[in-house]
């Protein structure tokens, strides 16, 4: 864990104002059902950073998220300062589907490189590229493993390949500590740290976990259908500051945060 | 559609096929048979992995106020297209419609509405049949190879020629916004329109399924031949054509037997999907399946 807090200072040494906007969110309010999940939402993502948006659960994250997308009916003003908006990776928590059904790794990545309906194209044709995409978070070898048999971390690895594939302006982290273990969180960790190096990724990540977030993000939002924090995770060291963001809800005791 | 009929019939008499093909009415069923197996075997790979099972149920229940609905409107007993399509979309869209918009869970919205659908089914059929035959709105429930027309055929013709295109032309699309709807908009695709374009889909094979398989039974023949085939394939494309072929087997084979035994031919279908279902319990193991599934991610 030393290692990783030491590499990750090195990236974000960067002056922060010399950072250029990547996506900036101004006065966001979201209303569904006659409930506010979200209200006047501020935030800005700067090139190149690791930004962290915690909160507890309902506290409008994964909305917050789904208006990022463009998947949810929302006022206010949600700005990319680039061009189109295909250049959005988007690693989900999960995937929903039955998982008796038998859905291959080279499956799920097939459905979303190809339009070509599955079952009338051969295996042959798209699995050079499967494999070269896979090969990017070193799981090629998972190819023809069933989607619902994976572990947390080969599965977080799957995700994230079909995500930078093509590669993003921006890659959008939901909940990427959920149902992974301690190793596969680390394994994990690192292979953002150098891709982002590689590819001076911008990555905007959401989640409840905050360890991960301390260690990794250059910046940190806290919301609870509010905007709660905002600022690097080192104000948020200080006793009791993460329990109050959390309004208690989330208890999280100063040595779990050490790791 | 008489010289095709003739043509199948000659067959028939010449002993290419059963006797029983002499008959107009088996030529009909057969073919029939052999246009929606592959529509339900291929629909029901989506539902089942979407889990969207009742979803259909409630479609197939929709029937029953169709019917009286399009009854109440002048048309015919032996074809109320427009109100069994007309109130079974309706029902089907407002279903999705409120399952986006609301806070409430699939689940819930499928049981409210499935309830209320068939008791307004019922009333509607109490208020309607004081001037008609009970005995037509059986065979939508459970299915009539003898109530169906040469219109039916052509109806059932045209869906499957739109239904098989479309399904094609979204497969991926749907499933992957069946994964994750956030995760297809970020791949360029737009979930809501293709979520609304496959309960169109569900709809037109349901109503176009229901004299021969009905609207009680039609969820089995979706479901069904899908789960069959879920035990013993390894990936998405076994899937999918195992499916069609375990689904049209059911129908034509089903409704072989129906005229051979005087039993409902939805009855008949729905048994010898089931038979399959089992057989694939059986074989699992062949397969290299073990008989509990480890699923988490």
């Amino acid at each position: 864990m030393q290692t990783l807090k030491a590499e990750k200072k090195s990236i974000s040494s960067n002056n922060d104002q010399e950072l250029v906007n990547l996506l900036e969110i101004e006065d966001l309010s979201v209303h569904l059902g006659g409930n506010q999940i979200l209200k006047n939402i501020n935030m800005v993502v700067k090139k190149g950073h690791i930004h962290a948006v915690i909160g507890p659960n309902g506290a409008g994250k994964t909305t917050l998220m789904r208006s990022i997308m463009g998947g949810m009916p929302h006022q206010g003003i949600i700005r990319f300062l680039f061009r189109s908006n295909s250049k959005i990776g988007y690693v989900p928590q999960l995937l929903e589907f039955d998982h008796s059904v038998p859905i291959t790794v080279c499956d799920f990545v097939s459905i979303m490189l190809q339009d070509k309906p599955i079952f009338l194209s051969g295996s042959g044709s798209i699995r050079k590229k499967i494999v070269e995409t896979l090969a990017i978070t070193e799981s090629e070898h998972l190819i023809d493993r069933l989607i619902g048999g994976l572990s947390g971390g080969e599965f977080r690895r799957v995700l994230l390949a079909q995500a930078l594939e093509p590669l993003p302006e921006i890659l959008l982290l939901d909940e990427p500590a959920s149902n992974i273990d301690e190793y596969g969180a680390m394994l994990f960790e690192q292979m953002l740290n150098r891709l982002r190096e590689e590819h001076g990724l911008t990555i905007l990540m959401v989640g409840h976990d905050i360890k991960m977030i301390l260690r990794m993000a250059d910046r940190v939002t806290s919301i609870n259908r509010r905007v709660m924090f905002d600022g690097t995770p080192d104000e948020l060291q200080g006793p009791g500051k993460v329990d109050e963001l959390f309004n208690g809800s989330m208890a999280i005791s100063t040595e779990n945060m050490e790791g | 559609m008489e010289s095709l009929y003739e043509l199948i019939g000659g067959w028939a008499t010449q002993g290419y096929l059963p006797a029983i093909f002499e008959h107009t009415f088996m030529i009909r069923g057969m073919l029939a048979a052999i246009l929606i197996g592959p529509l339900l075997g291929g629909i029901g790979t989506v539902v089942v992995t979407k889990k969207l099972s009742f979803f259909t149920q409630t479609i197939g229940n929709g029937a029953l106020s169709g019917v009286a609905i399009g009854l109440l409107f002048g048309e015919p007993v032996e074809g109320t297209y427009a109100g069994l399509y007309g109130f079974c979309l309706i029902v089907a869209l407002l279903m999705t419609f409120v399952k986006n918009r609301s806070r409430l869970s699939n689940d819930t919205v499928i049981g409210v509405v499935l309830a209320q659908v068939l008791g307004f089914g019922i009333f509607m059929l109490v208020v309607v049949t004081n001037n008609f035959n009970i005995h037509q709105v059986e065979g939508i429930l459970f299915g009539s190879l003898i109530t169906l027309t040469d219109n039916d055929l052509i109806a059932l013709g045209l869906a499957s020629m739109i239904v098989g295109v479309i399904f094609c032309l979204i497969f991926n699309k749907i499933m992957l916004v069946g994964f994750n709807p956030i995760l297809a908009k970020a791949r360029g695709l737009r979930p809501v329109f293709l979520e609304y374009t496959f309960v169109v889909l569900m709809t037109i094979v349901v109503v176009a399924s229901l004299k021969l398989i009905g609207a009680l039974l039609v969820l089995v023949l979706i479901v069904v031949p899908a789960a069959g085939a879920q035990n013993i394939v390894s990936n998405l494309r076994q899937f999918v054509w195992v499916s069609i072929v375990f689904s049209t087997i059911s129908t034509s084979v089903g409704l072989l037997l129906s005229a051979i035994f005087p039993i409902p031919s939805g009855a008949v279908i729905v048994l010898v999907s089931s038979l399959i279902f089992y057989g694939t319990l059986v074989l699992r193991p062949l397969f290299g399946k073990s008989g509990v599934q480890q699923g988490q991610a």
